[in-house]
């Protein structure tokens, strides 16, 4: 199925699959390397530098969680994901809704306005966000930086949950509300229910997008009990650059949790990720 | 009276204003214990306040983090601040130190490139791997899943990871080179101010090319197969084939994923620069984000920092711009009106 273009022809399934066997290659190999060297004594790290571990040394975890408080990171990021998600979804929802569906003036406005709002990309307008929140006392708090996040994550998720909306057929609402529904009513009864592929990809872009995130997160975030996962190891790694396998010890414990989610939802995942590119 | 209400539900518009209907709407109304003849919300009033209600809190949120701030930034950048001490009005001073900042156009040079080289790489890399996974293939999905992977991680963990790649002591990238007898390629990947920004950019690369294969690959398959089989059936060759039917068709994916990449490249560099090289050496590989960081954090210069960004914004904006233009002309049927 699909194209058969010239070039797969000529190379034909051979060259095909080494192609591919070597992206796949270079895309695994830094990250074995990573999970290896974490497991490594500090001379198995300098004198075996290709292979798997000799011995495997779990205590590197160990180590790298107790000196970079890692548990208290990954806690930190989950209730700042947590938190964008709760502000973020309910919100980009309901707006987008109001937008794709009901009529009225200011409508077409509101549409321009949030898509402007995706050309304005996170970090342009750090700064001027780093004085709005020190004006309502918001530095360095955690409630802070989820309004943050989630004002930014706002202007994509309308965007995309609007398209998804128009998809959806009039007659649903039209037919709840000769029952007697009112519109937001005729919202909650029928059409909420049917937003769950379009809030699992928002669930998707924002968690990811805020679980990663660093630039913002720096900025307004200047305690290190506050810190999130990603800041802790760029400040671990600051810190602590000589211990090397404990180094990649935590870059793998920051790296596992995406990771292992990733595995376990893949599709959710990828479909999440590159929504809005192909119309399905 | 009946003659002079206008037209007001969209299940009477689309029962063209029977009476029937509005018999259904006096109903609907008693239901709700309203009583139809007395002063109450029309149906479409109703609407108009759901839809208020619906739209303010995100309105408001958007409103403080995004609509504020940029006008923040436009009144900040007219004033000499460090802060602290209270602003001082300067009006367009600092635009002026800006054009004469050597190193802000560099780094706006960096940016640029950077967003070109990548989007280049990582779209001529993603759609020729699509291609070549457009074909029942074992393993396809693994590979996939594999390719989609790095996509998922942070870019500061990723940068810090690479940073170890290309260490000159214990990378494996040095190493791999030396291991097979070309050990002498090896350059200072990070040090050279020459290659460092390059160097930058293959992580970028790595992380991403994945992403847009997959876009890619979703594209592919759904090129109408009737349609490539009719143009063999005419003669076409598969080079042919792919130039002017498949290419064309993927117009859309194609323009979703260079700007994605270039508008990427823009405003994702901080996190990976900073962790890489911090701007150095020599400020080689300092980008707009990162500069403007400095300029506001650590030489306490907020004017001439909200100046720069009201420069990047501009030209990001444009960019963006561009961008919705390109992708809502396509839509012209699902347009709002």
């Amino acid at each position: 199925m699909g194209a058969r273009s010239t070039v797969g022809r000529i190379l034909g399934s051979g060259v095909t699959y080494f192609i591919l066997a070597t992206v796949f290659l270079v895309t695994v190999y830094p990250l074995f390397w990573m999970f290896s060297g974490s497991l490594k004594s500090t001379g198995d790290f300098y004198g075996n530098v290709w292979g798997p571990p000799t011995t495997p040394q779990f205590v590197n975890y160990a180590d790298a969680w107790t000196i970079g408080s890692l548990g208290g990171k990954i806690v930190n990021s989950v209730l700042i994901t947590a938190g964008t998600l709760i502000v973020t979804v309910p919100l980009a929802t309901l707006a987008a809704y109001a937008i794709a569906r009901l009529r009225f003036p200011g409508r077409r406005f509101l549409f321009y306005l949030f898509l402007l709002g995706i050309a304005v990309p996170q970090g342009v307008t750090a700064i001027p966000i780093f004085t709005v929140a020190l004006n309502l006392g918001l530095v360095n708090t955690r409630l802070g930086l989820v309004l943050v996040l989630a004002a930014q994550a706002l202007a994509m998720e309308i965007f995309l949950m609007q398209s998804f909306f128009r998809s959806l057929p009039r007659e649903l609402e039209e037919a709840a509300m000769v029952d007697g529904c009112t519109p937001l009513g005729a919202f909650m009864r029928v059409i909420a229910p049917l937003t769950k592929p379009g809030i699992a990809t928002q669930v998707v872009i924002v968690g990811v997008g805020a679980w990663n995130e660093y630039f913002l997160t720096s900025l307004l975030i200047r305690s290190q009990d506050l810190q999130t996962l990603p800041v802790g190891l760029v400040y671990f790694s600051g810190r602590y650059s000589t211990n090397y396998p404990d180094l990649f010890a935590a870059l793998s414990i920051g790296a596992l949790p995406m990771l292992i989610l990733f595995v376990l939802a893949q599709r959710q995942f990828i479909s999440g990720l590159t929504a809005g590119a192909v119309k399905a | 009276m009946n003659s002079d209400r206008v037209v007001s539900s969209p299940v009477q518009a689309a029962a063209g204003g029977d009476r029937s209907v509005e018999q259904t709407r006096v109903r609907a109304a008693r239901v709700r214990g309203m009583h139809p003849g007395r002063p109450h919300l029309s149906a479409h009033g109703q609407v108009v306040l759901s839809a208020y209600i619906a739209v303010l809190p995100a309105l408001a949120l958007f409103a403080l983090f995004v609509i504020i701030p940029v006008f923040e930034g436009l009144w900040v950048s007219l004033h000499r601040w460090d802060g602290l001490s209270p602003m001082v009005w300067t009006g367009l001073d600092n635009y002026g130190y800006v054009l004469n900042d050597g190193i802000f156009w560099e780094a706006m040079w960096h940016t640029i490139l950077f967003a070109i080289v990548t989007t280049v790489a990582k779209n001529a890399l993603g759609l020729g791997l699509a291609v070549l996974l457009n074909r029942p293939l074992r393993g396809r999905s693994f590979f996939r899943t594999v390719a989609f992977m790095p996509v998922t991680l942070a870019f500061v963990m990723i940068g810090i990871l690479w940073s170890w790649v290309y260490n000159p002591i214990f990378g494996i990238l040095d190493g791999a080179l030396d291991a097979v007898g070309l050990g002498s390629l090896a350059q200072g990947w990070l040090s050279d101010p020459n290659i460092a920004l390059f160097s930058i950019m293959v992580v970028d690369i790595w992380k991403w090319t994945g992403f847009h294969m997959v876009v890619y690959l979703a594209g592919l398959q759904q090129v109408p197969t009737d349609v490539l089989e009719a143009a063999s059936v005419d003669g076409a060759s598969g080079r042919q084939r792919f130039w002017f039917v498949t290419l064309p068709l993927l117009r859309p994916v194609i323009i979703f994923n260079v700007l994605l990449s270039i508008v990427g490249g823009f405003t994702t560099t901080y996190d990976l620069v900073y962790v890489m090289t911090g701007g150095g050496p020599f400020h080689s590989t300092e980008v707009a984000l990162t500069w403007i960081v400095s300029t506001t954090m650590r030489f306490l210069n907020v004017g001439e920092g909200s100046a720069m960004s009201v420069v990047l914004l501009v030209i990001v904006g444009a960019i963006g711009l561009v961008e919705m233009f390109l992708m809502t002309r396509g839509n012209s049927e699902d347009e709002v009106g």
